[in-house]
């Protein structure tokens, strides 16, 4: 913690620098959130059209869309 | 005693008004077992944790011969100034005289002790005078205690009188100017009609012929501590749960510097807000950051006499009004 005036620090809210695959799944969803709309369908649809996919590779689910927002907003 | 009674209006207009709670810094900056040197008010203060987290704020000057106490060691439970030993307990109280044991300053309050309240990761304190050390009850922010709204706090540190950061949000116009640029204020007309309208806590000051366009009303709380609530769109792209807020305070470092604190918030639940806050932290924190560096840069390059040779119109009527009660409370307050 600096203890220098001034205090300007973009970032105050990460825990991380994001990871790639956090980066083009946030840009992607901006896409998707300004294309498709604001519903969750939407959302998994626009995500799994665009080929960014979870982690590991696998289509969006619902289910798998909420855990890991959850894991990556919390 | 710090915070004196007998302070001229000019002084505390210009070093911030007593008798009520201000933020000082996130809590963050102060971790368990450390201890932080702080200016707020135009005085020097240490703000202390204990490791279980207890939180006390005490005037930096040791009551022997006034050496900062921050230049001090941590003790777990008091301070020990680096000068002669003395030993101060978290409450102000004087608990030991090293040099001298059994010194009749033993067990005496010598150092003065700010109450101080923890809300939405920013410390608070009440900074009282004299005549006012206990402090005045305190109303939170409700958009920081609503369970349906989330927030993140952004602290900056800007060379800025703290009533130009007050200024400049009572001046929602400078919306559709200085931030036309941004991702979020692009949007809506360049002129506009104000009104003032009173509500019980202060005022709102809001544009007559539109909201919900760019930055277009703000509304001053006076609650115990000094805040304002505005609202601004966001673009599709940040997905569903409609506007952000920004609840704003200001900590009046000194007559040159301030502190300001923005939490942005949304009501938002569920994954909607998870989702939101994911983005945040990737993608808008730092858009907004670039938007209230604008402010920054416009507000630090202000000269020092700005606001003695002005030619206001009927945009600054916010302003006019926030001045004047600020100045009246500070004349109150001087016993000049
Ligand atoms: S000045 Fe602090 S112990 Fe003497
Ligand atoms: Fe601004």
């Amino acid at each position: 913690m600096t203890d220098t005036w001034p205090y300007l620090d973009v970032h105050q809210s990460r825990t991380h620098e994001p990871t790639p695959y956090e980066y083009k799944l946030a840009a992607t969803l901006e896409e998707v959130f300004t294309h498709e709309g604001h519903e969750l369908t939407d959302v998994v649809r626009g995500l799994n059209a665009r080929k960014v996919h979870t982690a590991d590779g696998a289509p969006w689910t619902e289910e798998s869309f909420r855990a890991e927002m959850n894991r990556l907003g919390a | 005693m710090t915070l004196t009674s007998f302070t001229t209006a000019d002084r505390i207009y210009a070093t911030g008004l007593r008798n009520q709670w201000h933020p000082v810094v996130p809590s963050r900056f102060v971790a368990p077992g450390a201890m932080r040197k702080v200016t707020a008010l135009g005085e020097q203060w240490l703000l202390f944790r204990r490791s279980d987290g207890a939180l006390s704020m005490l005037a930096d000057r040791c009551p022997h011969r006034g050496a900062p106490l921050s230049l001090g060691r941590h003790l777990g439970d008091r301070v020990a100034c680096w000068y002669h030993g003395v030993e101060v307990g978290a409450d102000g109280t004087v608990t030991s005289v090293p040099g001298l044991p059994g010194c009749n300053l033993e067990g005496k309050k010598l150092v003065t002790s700010l109450p101080v309240r923890e809300v939405g990761g920013a410390i608070l304190a009440w900074f009282g005078d004299e005549e006012h050390p206990e402090p005045a009850e305190l109303t939170l922010p409700d958009p920081l205690t609503d369970p349906a709204a989330d927030a993140f706090l952004c602290y900056a540190e800007w060379d800025v009188p703290w009533r130009y950061a007050v200024e400049n949000l009572l001046d929602p116009m400078h919306g559709a100017f200085l931030h036309h640029e941004s991702h979020t204020m692009f949007a809506g007309d360049t002129t506009a009609k104000f009104r003032i309208r009173e509500t019980d806590r202060g005022y709102f000051f809001e544009k007559t012929d539109q909201r919900g366009v760019n930055f277009d009303w703000v509304e001053l709380c006076r609650t115990g501590v000094d805040w304002v609530d505005l609202s601004i769109p966001y673009p599709p792209s940040a997905g569903p749960g409609g506007p952000f807020g920004i609840v704003g305070m200001v900590c009046p470092v000194d007559e040159h510097r301030s502190g300001v604190f923005f939490w942005r918030y949304r009501r938002v639940e569920d994954w909607q807000r998870d989702s939101w806050r994911f983005l945040y932290k990737t993608l808008i924190e730092k858009r907004h950051w670039e938007v209230l560096e604008q402010d920054r840069v416009m507000l630090e390059a202000m000269p020092a006499d700005a606001d003695q040779r002005e030619n206001l119109y009927q945009h600054d009527l916010g302003v006019v009004r926030l001045r004047r009660l600020y100045r009246a409370e500070a004349e109150a307050q001087s016993s000049a």
